[in-house]
């Protein structure tokens, strides 16, 4: 398989970069890790004429316990012991990521805008073109609903959930120049599998920054898939919390990926056990309620159904692992 | 499991690693794709997009006229139709007339470069007028205005019906006292080999071809590249460089091969066709999807009455190994037990899709499944322990089934008390908690199709040549495929153990048809028995030849000598000897280099009625095996534990192979078992790459304990028999009923998806039946 | 503004200066350009291993990669790990456990194994199961895979 040709272009600097994907838009794209775009761009899914290779931005790099650059490995977050002990579920989820030469490569800005996926849209080019091309490349109708003109590609990044639940921000530089959005918000929750995050044209998300009062939360990352490596999630929850001395919850956030068009937060469900003394009764009512409130669609390997139920059964599992009750049995 | 090799043997019976695992591991093996002819060409493929339709008009005007582009080529260029099975030759090198499904390959390019044939590909203009797609099986048994292929039964898309009745199946039933129906349905699944295919033709202006093939069968090759191009054999050379796996996989001669050929002899340069992984799959020929049925009836002591059996096959566009596969899905419940009536309807039908074909333990394994998870459920209701059962019914040695099948060696009882007693069975079995089970499966295989599938049983299937020289070295000629379970090893242990001398001094010589006498290619798990007989036969003429050298110089007679390690002494007197090169250089005093020929023919075996060669063996292999689970009950995610593997395959000639046959059929089992599937929506593969085609990963195998309990056989080199497909059967039963004990519900059909298990459960719940203190 | 229209990568120590188009794939340009078949292709999308290299030391998938961004970095090939002598104690452990088959897999596994043992030479068989779970192998079953690198763990380099 080869790639058909472009311009691969190698600034140094943010204001560089910045520029030059101002000047090539919109036939461009940005190139981290490669270990996303380039299978995609072998399959000639959405490519484009430019390159922009964030191998040689300085900015980019870095990892502190306050800021993670954009470019950091995966296999580099995963394998920090001292960020892994201050951020367990982020380290958790970074390690979950495909594959250990994946995690060599792929970066955590990478992970965090990796393409939606589904299983019309992942498919090469010949492929597509025998059954008829899809909304999200070449086409204009989605094969999953064929009813709606609606992209129904999953959001299917381990690293999101984890960093929203964190408060973990993502800092954005553009043509604009920097602003920070919490990563919970960098998905268009009203959006589609297309149009998916919050990025405008030109932005890149430069580093993830954490606030020092979400360290050594107890936190965890569950994945859902039928390996236990390659394979992308067909669910992920992240959730993260902190008992007080008088064993009430102190903080507890939740967040699912995996599922849908985009990776979402459910403050408004673990409000209700915030300071209270948690149980597995409470627990069990939160899982039911996220569960019931899920809409996944058939286009991974696994049925709708089923993952929609698992989204009960992890969530009750991770929620009272991370609030310290064991995870009995349901 | 370090063991010294078994007495009274140097090297068989040991664990031998790989002679060309130094290669290997150094990158320095030569598999087709790193072999690089002087100005080749890239050869492309362009495949049909449409399930089923009829080709009108196909214009390469555009493609040809591209600079870069050396050829374009279409069906009716070479449009003689082949097959592996002389009586189906259903295939044309590219498609002549009409595609039957998505992946047929309607036209191919040679050019400079990848990117230059894939220009011209996409300026190939096809019309074609749709045609009906056929894609569930059960609607192929029914008249079609268009059927697949003119050839199909009376009008429908069956592509073979098989009907068989030995004995009295009713009556067995009416007086049985007990009885169980089992229907499974079974995804296919593929082989999956790391290696994708790849071919190198190369068309000399001495009018000889040669052809570099990631093949199993050089031979079926070299017959269907005649054939198809109309050169005599004996023109063309074929090449069998390091295969990176089969499994089955390569076992046909393929459509790509051909038309690399093909295209060397249009441009007159060599062409190299490499495919990429989504042309891996869709050329299939795995393991067929299947549907069965199956009854089994039993005395009130277990004993088996009667098998009454029905299969629905799903065969894709293309017959392949399909009529072979129509009576295995049959025939090979015939063992390990006495079946004393049985009938058989199987019938197998094209559809729109990938083609499927064979895979390790071809025909084999779906019918296993159902057959041994009816066995536990018949163990069940007779509150018989489910070893058993199986004991009680075990082939005896030496034996005849009522099909007719030879069983010579078995050591499958032996199996079975080896696997009880090493896996805690009796103390586990139902024993466990909710969630964690053992279950028994059992199996048994043939060790070479007895009859060669091309030429009459007369000649030998297998033929080796040695040659000894001036350099001390045995170079070993023979066509045998070493696709990565090790007989260019074994084939190389054989003569050095008969000879007498070090492993490092035998060359297994490249397959290469111009110098490598026959042998009909790795299927049908022949290689180990055939080969290695043919093998022993050479190299027993080999030694007489220097044991009578050896005499001419010792001055005493050749049954007064014996040959030792690197030498050839007078019995009793060990002071008198000669050494190896002494009497090798000896015996060519008058010829020069030493030759010398063995081969293989099995044989006469089976009845006399129609198709009763199909699973005639000249042996079979048996298995045992149990395997232990642990289900996360809520999520439906399990694991298998461990697997006590005891196989019979007589003796096991080399015992690192053979382990490594089983666990990597093991992998295989479990794979089929736990998720791998083709996802067909229609007729369209849903999932050909290898991230949506679940091989499972490390940590999901299990520990597995071997356990080689095999007696020599009477006719198997050494006593050993086949170890590459057996193997794998035993695995699904044994998991499948592991699952049972496990949460109590018994899946019939695969894979075992987490999904699966869950709904299991729920309707168990639903029907008001407890298991293990849950519901 | 475009690179320069050659890639200056060391590979297997050695500086090389090779033309090299930007959406040249570093698998290709091993294979193809420099003539390094050691190193397999398996699936071209990142789904199989075969192809593994180390880039700067650590095993990472070649085929993923473009060769124009292994410019200034050092990329280790099979042969490079291979000793001009002999067999490396990963490469022997394959040979004499029986943990290579077919062996189309078995480069980008010695590759992963040796980088494994190197930085972690204590590694217990979970982490090496773990650590190899990228590399896929259909013939053996793993389980002779992670016994070879054990053996070898135990071995001097």
């Amino acid at each position: 398989m080869h790639l058909d040709p472009f311009e691969l272009h190698r600034p140094t600097t943010i204001d560089e970069t910045v520029a030059l994907a101002g000047r090539l838009a919109p036939d461009v794209d940005y190139i981290a890790g490669g270990t996303d775009l380039l299978p995609n761009y072998k399959m000639r899914l959405n490519v484009r004429a430019n390159l922009i290779a964030l191998e040689d931005v300085t900015e980019l790099r870095g990892l502190t316990l306050d800021r993670v650059g954009a470019m950091v490995r995966l296999a580099d977050l995963e394998g920090n012991p001292e960020f892994a002990n201050a951020f367990p579920g982020v380290a958790e989820a970074a390690g979950e990521v495909a594959t250990p030469l994946v995690r060599a490569s792929g970066t955590v800005g990478g992970n965090l805008l990796v393409e939606t996926r589904c299983f019309f849209f992942n498919q090469s080019y010949p492929w597509r073109e025998s059954l008829g091309f899809c909304l999200k490349a070449d086409g204009d109708k989605c094969h999953v609903v064929p009813q709606k003109v609606k992209c129904y590609a999953t959001f299917s990044g381990d690293l999101a959930p984890s960093l929203a639940v964190v408060d973990a921000e993502a800092e954005i530089a553009g043509p604009h120049g920097r602003r920070r959005v919490p990563v919970a918000n960098l998905y268009d929750q009203g959006g589609d599998g297309i149009r998916r995050h919050h990025l405008g044209p030109g932005e890149l998300i430069v580093a993830v920054h954490f606030p020092s009062a979400s360290r050594g939360l107890r936190a965890t990352y569950r994945k859902l898939r039928i390996r236990p490596s390659y394979d992308f999630p067909e669910l992920g929850v992240a959730v993260a919390a902190r008992r007080g001395s008088d064993g009430r919850v102190e903080r507890l956030a939740l967040a699912l990926g995996g599922l849908e068009t985009f990776p979402r937060r459910f403050d408004e469900l673990t409000a209700a056990l915030v300071g209270t003394v948690p149980t597995e009764t409470g627990v069990r009512a939160l899982a039911e309620a996220v569960q019931k409130s899920v809409r996944p669609v058939h286009n991974t390997f696994l049925a709708a159904e089923y993952r929609k139920k698992m989204a009960g059964v992890f969530v009750r599992r991770a929620t009272a692992h991370v609030l310290g009750l064991g995870e009995t049995a349901g | 499991m370090a063991e010294a090799h078994t007495p009274p043997y140097r090297l068989i019976g040991g664990r031998i690693p790989y002679i060309e695992g130094p290669l290997k591991v150094t990158g320095r093996a030569e598999y087709t794709d790193d072999i690089r002819r002087p100005g080749q060409l890239v050869a492309r493929l362009l495949r049909s997009p449409w399930p089923h339709a009829r080709l009108r008009s196909i214009d390469v005007s555009r493609a040809k006229a591209m600079p870069g582009v050396a050829a374009v080529m279409t069906g009716e260029k070479y449009p003689t139709p082949f097959g592996v099975l002389p009586i189906t030759h259903d295939e044309t090198a590219i498609a002549v007339g009409k595609v039957r499904y998505i992946g047929d390959i309607v036209a191919a390019v040679a050019a400079v470069d990848e990117a230059t044939a894939d220009r011209a590909l996409r300026a190939i203009v096809v019309d074609v007028e749709p045609l009906p797609e056929y894609t569930d099986p059960r609607t192929g048994t029914e008249k079609v205005a268009e059927p697949i292929h003119a050839r199909g039964l009376n009008g429908t898309n069956i592509q073979k019906e098989v009907v068989q009745h030995f004995g009295d199946v009713d009556a067995a039933f009416a007086k049985a006292h007990a009885s169980v129906r089992v229907r499974g349905n079974f995804a296919g699944v593929t082989h999956a080999f790391t290696e994708p295919m790849a071919t190198i033709a190369e068309a000399t202006p001495d009018g000889r071809l040669t052809v570099w093939s990631a093949t199993q069968v050089p031979h079926y090759l070299h017959r269907a590249l005649s054939e198809v191009l109309g050169i005599p054999m004996h023109r063309i050379r074929v090449i069998k460089p390091e295969v990176g796996g089969g499994f089955g996989g390569k076992s046909d001669p393929l459509p790509h091969e051909i038309i690399c050929a093909a295209l060397s002899i249009e441009t007159g340069r060599p062409v190299k066709l490499l495919f990429d992984r989504e042309d891996v799959f869709v050329t299939n020929h795995g393991r067929h999807p299947t549907q069965n049925d199956v009854r089994i009836a039993v005395d009130r002591d277990g004993k088996i009455l009667a098998y009454d059996i029905e299969a629905l096959i799903d065969g894709g566009a293309w017959s392949s190994f399909g009529t072979v596969t129509t009576y295995y899905n049959g025939v090979l419940s015939m063992g390990p037990y006495r079946v004393p009536n049985f009938r058989y309807r199987g019938r197998r039908v094209y559809t729109t899709k990938p083609p499927s074909g064979a895979m390790r333990a071809h025909g084999g394994t779906n019918i296993r499944y159902s057959v041994e998870l009816a066995l536990d459920d018949l163990a069940e209701r007779l509150q018989i322990d489910p070893f058993d059962l199986r004991e009680r019914n075990a082939l005896p040695p030496h034996s005849t089934t009522v099909n007719q099948f030879r069983i010579t060696s078995t050591s499958f009882v032996k199996c079975l008390h080896a696997a009880r007693e090493r896996s805690g069975w009796d103390a586990k079995f139902r024993q466990l908690p909710y969630g964690k089970g053992v279950g028994l499966g059992c199996g048994f295989y043939i060790s070479g199709s007895n009859s060669p599938i091309h030429f009459t049983p007369k000649m030998p299937q297998c033929t080796v040549h040695l040659k000894a020289d001036m350099d001390g070295g045995i170079a070993v000629h023979c066509m045998q495929a070493d696709i990565g379970q090790g007989s260019n090893t074994l084939l190389a242990m054989i003569v050095a153990e008969v000879v007498g001398v070090d492993l490092d001094r035998l060359h297994v010589v490249r397959v290469d048809s111009d110098v490598s006498p026959v042998d009909i290619g790795s299927y049908s798990s022949r290689v180990t028995f055939m080969m290695g007989n043919a093998a022993r036969q050479a190299a027993e003429s080999l030694r007489d030849q220097l044991v009578r050298a050896a005499g001419r110089i010792t001055g005493y007679p050749p049954e007064k000598l014996e040959v030792g390690h690197e030498k050839i002494s007078v019995r009793h007197r060990p002071d008198v000897s000669v050494s190896y090169l002494e009497a090798l250089h000896g015996a060519m005093e008058r010829t020069g280099a030493l030759l010398a020929t063995g081969a293989y023919t099995s044989p006469p075996m089976g009845g006399d009625f129609k198709g009763a060669r199909a699973g005639t063996a000249p042996a079979y292999s048996f298995a045992a095996y149990v395997a232990q689970v642990d289900v996360d009950v809520e999520t439906g995610i399990y694991r298998v534990e461990k697997v006590w593997a005891a196989f019979d395959c007589g003796r096991a000639l080399n015992r690192l192979a053979v382990e490594g046959q089983i666990e990597g059929s093991i992998h295989m089992g479990l794979g089929q078992l736990m998720g791998e599937a083709m996802n067909y929506r229609g007729s369209r593969l849903m999932n050909p790459s290898l991230l949506e085609y679940k091989i499972p990963m490390p940590q999901q195998m299990p520990e597995v304990e071997c356990l080689l309990v095999g007696d020599d056989d009477p006719e198997g080199p050494f006593g050993g028999k086949e170890a590459g497909e057996g193997p794998l059967i035993a695995t699904l039963p044994a998991a499948g009923n592991a699952l049972y004990d496990a949460v109590g519900v018994r899946f019939h059909d695969l894979p075992i998806t987490p999904e699966k298990v869950v709904r299991g459960i729920e309707l168990r719940h639903q029907a008001g039946r407890p298991w293990k203190g849950d519901g | 503004m475009s690179s320069r229209p050659m890639a200056r990568i060391r590979i297997n120590g050695s500086a090389v200066e090779v033309a090299c188009a930007p959406e040249r794939i570093l698998l290709d340009l091993l294979r193809e350009d420099l003539n390094l078949t050691g190193t397999k292709r398996g699936c071209d999308l990142g789904t199989c291993g075969c192809c593994t290299v180390w880039l700067d030391g650590r095993p990472v998938l070649s085929c993923l990669m473009l060769a124009r961004l292994a410019d200034g970095h050092e990329v280790t090939t099979i042969e490079g790990v291979t000793p001009a002598n002999g067999l490396s104690s990963v490469q022997k452990a394959f040979v004499e456990l029986g943990a290579t088959q077919c062996g189309f897999c078995t480069p980008g596994f010695v590759m992963t194994a040796t980088a494994l043992l190197r930085d972690r030479p204590g590694a217990t068989r979970e982490e090496i199961e773990r650590a190899i779970s990228g590399n896929l192998c259909r013939c053996t079953g793993f389980l002779k895979i992670v016994d070879a690198i054990q053996a070898a763990a135990k071995e001097p380099a």
